[in-house]
């Protein structure tokens, strides 16, 4: 299989985005309750697309890039797990003929409450409580950040693929 | 065809990951080795993204902008300096070698807690289980070490339990994370303390940790946090022996506001212990200052090891 330039952007911007979220954005004062994730945005755009089994693909290979940011945390694939199934639900979404703005915003929603739920239950795992609060801020953040990014990334994405570059 | 080759590649990525996160669990070196790597590979790019943001503007404004920032890095690193010096003049860290280092990254895990990532590692001369403290306090232990960066656990996380001495009387106790096991809830950030035997502690009193041998994972003296609550006793009678008292204990560090830090480095003792000459021990002095476990150096230096924690082993 020939890496594509689609193939090489996604990469590019996993590998970007996870840096971002884990050592950039609280450099910058982003509070942990409010951080977009923006891994998850780009696993969206692509599985809104492609369908379940991409999605899944693409968000147990994304969770790994986030997972292996340091601080890693332990267990180690968890992240990756609860990736996978947040890009499988939004791969479920997928509507070959549908343009619809909203339908990858849904998925989007969907997508950032499942792995919101994972990662609710490991801190609950781990400090004992949890606080769905935060939680909510960080959907809250992640939808308004897609609602802006998503359908550039699709353009992108179609633009790519009409181009054969995908 | 190609959902074929997609279900297959899923497989074994989902085989994999399984794989390692059982590996994990059990505590395999495999999941160590895999930590590592990831650090060493992405730390020093953490590092870079870490430092103050460069500046593209014309040249006289770049040129003051680099000035500004050194002026700025120059009062931040006074800043840190200050608020570093009463840690460089403590007891603790008068014993022990100390590195300075900073908060790079910070993350949430399922089973290790809250973690923090510092930017030394080994080529600074860090091991697993040194103590980690700011300014305010302990903060936690090393828990993985790369060549560049560390990780730390956090005081709080689950399964990290301090042994600790409350108050002046010094009556022992364990600080750890809050379960649902404990009498009452306790406020989210906050730790549960459990005493080892019938105390009396009161509200306010100052935690400070006991010290284990070697001074690792967590050196002697160094400021818990202070308590806050006691929880109800569960028995009014106070039989002997049969209630040990519990409460709510105030970390001293915010875990959310850490940037500047140190890392205590254990050095093993080689030196014997000199005896306290009989002379001195009519002083009367040595036998009460340790017990208050404060930070006073100057009564601790005179009477070496004599009562302390570390003279119990």
């Amino acid at each position: 299989m020939r890496p594509t330039t689609l193939g090489l952007a996604r990469v590019a911007y996993l590998l970007v985005a996870a840096l971002l979220t884990a050592t950039l954005l609280p450099r910058l004062g982003v509070p942990g309750h409010a951080m977009p994730d923006l891994v998850l945005i780009g696993v969206v755009s692509t599985a809104v697309l492609r369908g379940p089994l991409h999605g899944a693909i693409v968000g147990l290979a994304a969770g790994w890039v986030a997972l292996l940011i340091p601080p890693v945390g332990s267990p180690i694939g968890l992240t990756a797990l609860v990736m996978m199934t947040g890009g499988a639900a939004a791969g479920a979404f997928r509507s070959p003929s549908s343009r619809s703005v909203l339908r990858p915003l849904a998925a989007l929603l969907v997508a950032t409450v499942v792995v919101q739920a994972g990662r609710l239950a490991a801190a609950a795992l781990a400090e004992g409580s949890a606080a769905p609060a935060g939680q909510l801020g960080i959907v809250a953040t992640t939808m308004v950040v897609g609602l802006v990014a998503l359908p550039v990334f699709l353009a992108a994405d179609r633009a790519l693929v009409r181009r054969r570059l995908g | 065809m190609q959902q074929r080759v997609g279900r297959r590649l899923l497989g074994g990525l989902l085989a994999l990951t399984l794989a390692l996160l059982v590996a994990d669990l059990a505590g395999s070196p495999v999941a160590t080795a895999v930590r590592r790597g990831a650090a060493t590979v992405v730390g020093p790019v953490q590092r870079v993204l870490s430092a103050a943001p460069r500046d593209e503007l014309a040249r006289l404004e770049a040129e003051n902008v680099r000035l500004r920032a050194a002026a700025a890095a120059q009062a931040e690193e006074q800043a840190g300096l200050n608020r570093l010096q009463p840690l460089l003049d403590a007891d603790v860290a008068a014993k022990h070698p100390l590195i300075v280092a900073r908060v790079v990254a910070t993350g949430l895990s399922a089973v290790g807690g809250r973690r923090l990532t510092l930017d030394a590692g080994s080529r600074d001369g860090i091991a697993v289980d040194s103590t980690v403290v700011a300014v305010e306090g302990l903060v936690g232990r090393v828990v993985a070490v790369a060549p560049f960066t560390c990780d730390v656990q956090v005081l709080g996380s689950a399964g990290a339990v301090v042994g600790v001495r409350v108050g002046a009387a010094g009556e022992l106790a364990t600080v750890g994370s809050p379960t649902a096991a404990d009498p009452v809830a306790r406020p989210r950030g906050t730790l549960a303390l459990t005493f080892v035997h019938p105390g009396r502690p009161a509200a306010g009193d100052l935690v400070r940790t006991l010290g284990s041998i070697d001074d690792t994972p967590y050196a002697a003296g160094l400021l818990v946090g202070t308590v806050t609550a006691l929880d109800p006793e569960q028995d009014s009678s106070r039989s002997l022996g049969t209630v040990t008292r519990t409460g709510t204990v105030r970390p001293a560090v915010d875990p959310d506001t850490i940037d500047v830090v140190g890392v205590l480095v254990p050095r093993p003792r080689t030196l014997p212990r000199t005896p306290v000459p009989p002379h001195t021990a009519s002083n009367a002095a040595p036998t009460t200052a340790p017990k208050t476990a404060a930070p006073k150096p100057a009564p601790r230096k005179a009477a070496p090891n004599t009562v302390g924690p570390k003279g119990a082993r």
